[in-house]
Parts: structure tokens; sequence; C-alpha cells
């Protein structure tokens, strides 16, 4: 009974812990005040990627196209292959507003889902809040919409990772980059069942 | 001044360039698009689309062929700058995406097949239906540009018009589909050939 207990107990502490603890990082001093996400910062660049979903055991495809159009303020949408349109969203200040959505796809839920994974992707300038490294990289603990985000950087910006209660809820991976344009990106989601690939097309 | 005579100048041009057609003209091209219709089993053409978005500083460009095979088989394959094909044969939809490949079936939704009808009859051209489109005609250059304004409301949610672009012969030079925000999809055949043999393994999958 009273190893019973402990266990609780253990796992108890071993859950509450932080993601930082969890992950091993060890605690830094920062002299960056702000840090840049740069992969959809140049007004003059049309951003168009390939887009491969994969959602409850679906797959379909599309280009993604992402344009900077003030400081704070960009268009996203989505066509298939063949040019329809199948959304397209202004995203300002880290709210969603719905230009055009095709009925099928015009759910709360969903919008909610891209409303989020889009601030994510595309925000550009954030606050650091703590400062941690690891074998790998120099990491930077920021917020966006509430969430704590955790950008882990190399030589470049290489993942941004969203967390919540110390889990891993969506990681953004950066590839292939060149000219501060990430020709591959990969959103993974641990609490849905959905994952985006994408790969610039030019 | 000389604003003006720009100004002037640039409608007298547009004018010229899109003039409305004679109804007798306009009669003549439909019996030829709709004769060539009848007599054409296969169309085999390479294409360039544009996708506009009023948004964008330059229309993303995507290169391909299209195949087309009487009564319904359309071969649509994009080669540049990624590698995608979408197979419409008889109520299926198959989709290659770089070797990844998945069906649709399309024949339980009435709007899908009614889209792929769409998309076989703007190929050929042959959409003179005055109970689904308003259609107006006008003459562009040495082209004939024919305007079918969609009625059903269900599909003005996706498409506001076709506009095709018929040369002397009645082939269908160009295809713009456009939707309500005037953000447009523009497919330019070239290399356009009718009638050349095309087998239906073309279209197995």
């Amino acid at each position: 009974m009273r190893f019973l207990l402990i266990s609780c107990v253990c796992c108890l502490f071993m859950a509450c812990r932080s993601y930082p603890e969890k992950q091993n990082f060890t605690e830094a001093t920062s002299q960056e005040q702000t840090i840049e996400n740069p992969y959809f910062s140049d007004p003059s660049k049309d951003y168009v990627y390939k887009a491969s979903i994969d959602v409850y055991g679906n797959n379909f495809g599309g280009l993604l196209i992402v344009k900077k159009m003030g400081e704070a303020t960009y268009r996203i949408a989505f066509t298939t292959e063949m040019g329809n349109k199948l959304f397209d969203f202004s995203l300002e200040n880290e709210a969603l507003k719905v230009n055009y959505c095709m009925d099928a796809l015009n759910r709360k839920l969903l919008l909610n889902v891209l409303e989020k994974d889009f601030t994510t992707l595309i925000s550009q300038n954030l606050n650091v809040k703590h400062a941690y490294i690891n074998a790998e990289s120099r990491i930077f603990e920021s917020e966006l919409y509430d969430k704590k985000h955790f950008y882990f950087l190399s030589s470049q910006l290489d993942k941004i990772v969203r967390v919540t209660n110390g889990k891993e809820k969506v990681v953004f991976e950066f590839n292939n980059v060149v000219d501060n344009m990430a020709r591959q990106i990969a959103i993974t989601h641990n609490n849905i069942d959905l994952n985006i690939h994408l790969k610039t097309i030019y | 001044m000389r604003k003006l005579i720009y100004l002037m100048l640039f409608f007298s041009v547009f004018v010229q360039a899109q003039q409305p057609l004679a109804s007798n003209e306009a009669e003549a091209l439909k019996a030829k698009v709709k004769a060539k219709s009848k007599t054409t089993t296969t169309i085999s053409s390479s294409f360039i689309q544009y996708k506009h978005l009023d948004f964008l500083s330059n229309d993303i460009i995507t290169k391909g062929n299209l195949t087309f095979k009487a009564p319904n088989m359309i071969k649509w394959e994009y080669v540049d700058p990624f590698k995608y094909y979408v197979i419409f044969k008889d109520e299926t939809l198959h989709i290659n995406d770089n070797g990844k490949e998945s069906n649709v079936n399309i024949g339980s939704s009435k709007l899908f097949k009614q889209l792929n009808q769409l998309i076989i009859k703007s190929v050929k051209g042959d959409m003179f239906d005055e109970d689904t489109f308003d259609i107006s005609y006008y003459k562009k250059d040495a082209f004939i540009e024919v305007h079918f304004g969609i009625k059903d409301e269900q599909f003005l949610e996706y498409m506001k018009a076709f506009h095709i672009l018929f040369n002397k012969d009645g082939d269908v030079e160009e295809v713009k589909m456009l939707e309500q925000s005037g953000d447009y999809t523009k497919i330019v055949f070239k290399d356009r050939e009718l009638n050349k043999p095309v087998s239906d393994a073309f279209f197995a999958h």
C-alpha cells in the first residue's frame, strides 16, 4: 500500500514537471529580448507550398499560399492543384478573418485549429520569457494566444513546439532553409490525428 | 490633357479588344463547336495554368498535359513544378499525388458529377446550354470569347463564370474560371491535337 502511494506521488510529481525539466534543458541567460521567425517575413515574396495533409486516415493535397500584407497582416489561402479555392483567410494580430471558406470546411473546430497553427507558423517577432540550452540548440520560451511556445535555434530556427501542461501538442519543423525560406515544413499534431507537410513549389 | 488622350486611347483599345459579336457570327461559332464536339473522339494537349489571386505579386504558374477520350474520360496531369495527376473515369476520381494514390467515389455526389461534366464540356467548349448559363459573345482580336455566367446557386459558391476563348476553327484556346471574388484560374492550351489514337489503358489506375 505504501509502495502504491509512493508510486502515485512519484507519477504525479513526474506529470507536474515543466516541459524544460522533462526535456532536461539547462536554464541560460539570454541577451535577446525578442527572437525572430523569418520564414514568412518578406512582403515582396509569394510563399507557395505544395501541401500534403493527413487527417484521420485520409490524405489530400493542394497549394498553401501565404503573403505578408502589412506589419502584422497576412493572407493565407488554400487551393486544389487544379486551382479551386478552398479557403482564403486574413490573419492579423492572432485573429482570423474568413474571406472565403468552402461550405464543407467552414467548421468552427477546424477554423480554430487553423487559426492557431497559422498564427504560430507566421508570427515573426516573439518576446522571450525564458532561455535554455541543450546539446543541439538554444531554446527560447515565448507565448502566443496564451500558449507556451518553445523556439529551437541552431544556426537557424529549426523547430517550434507548442506546449500545454508540459506536453508537446504541436511541433513545427523547418528544413532545407535557403535565403530565409524554409523549403520544407512539417506540422505534427500530437493531440489530434492531423499532420501537414509543406514543400515549396519553386 | 496628355493623360486624357492616354485614357481615351486605352479605352478605345479596350473596346476594340472586346466587342460584342453579331448574332449570326455567334450562331456560326456555336454550330461549329457543336459539330466539332460530335466528331471529337480524343483531345491531347499540353497546357499552362495561371492561378491569379489578387493579393499575390505573381500568378502561380503550373504546366501539364490534358488527355480526353469520349465519352467521359479525362487525365489532367501536372508535370511542373510538381508531379500530380487526376483521372476522371466512370464514377471515380483517381488522384496520384507524386506517387501517393487515392480514389474518390463521386457516384453519390450530384455536385461532383455535375462538376465533372462541366470540366469535360469546358475542354471541348461545348457549353451552349442556356438553362445553365447566361451566355454572351465577344470578339477579341482574331478570337471569339464566350462568357458562360453560371446560373445554378449551388455552383455559384465555387465559380461565377467560365470565359472560353475560341479560335476561328472553333477550337478552345483558353479556359478561364472566375470566382466570386474576382480571382481566377486561366488554362492556356498548347499543341492541341484532336482524334489522335489514345488507348483506354492510358486511363487505367
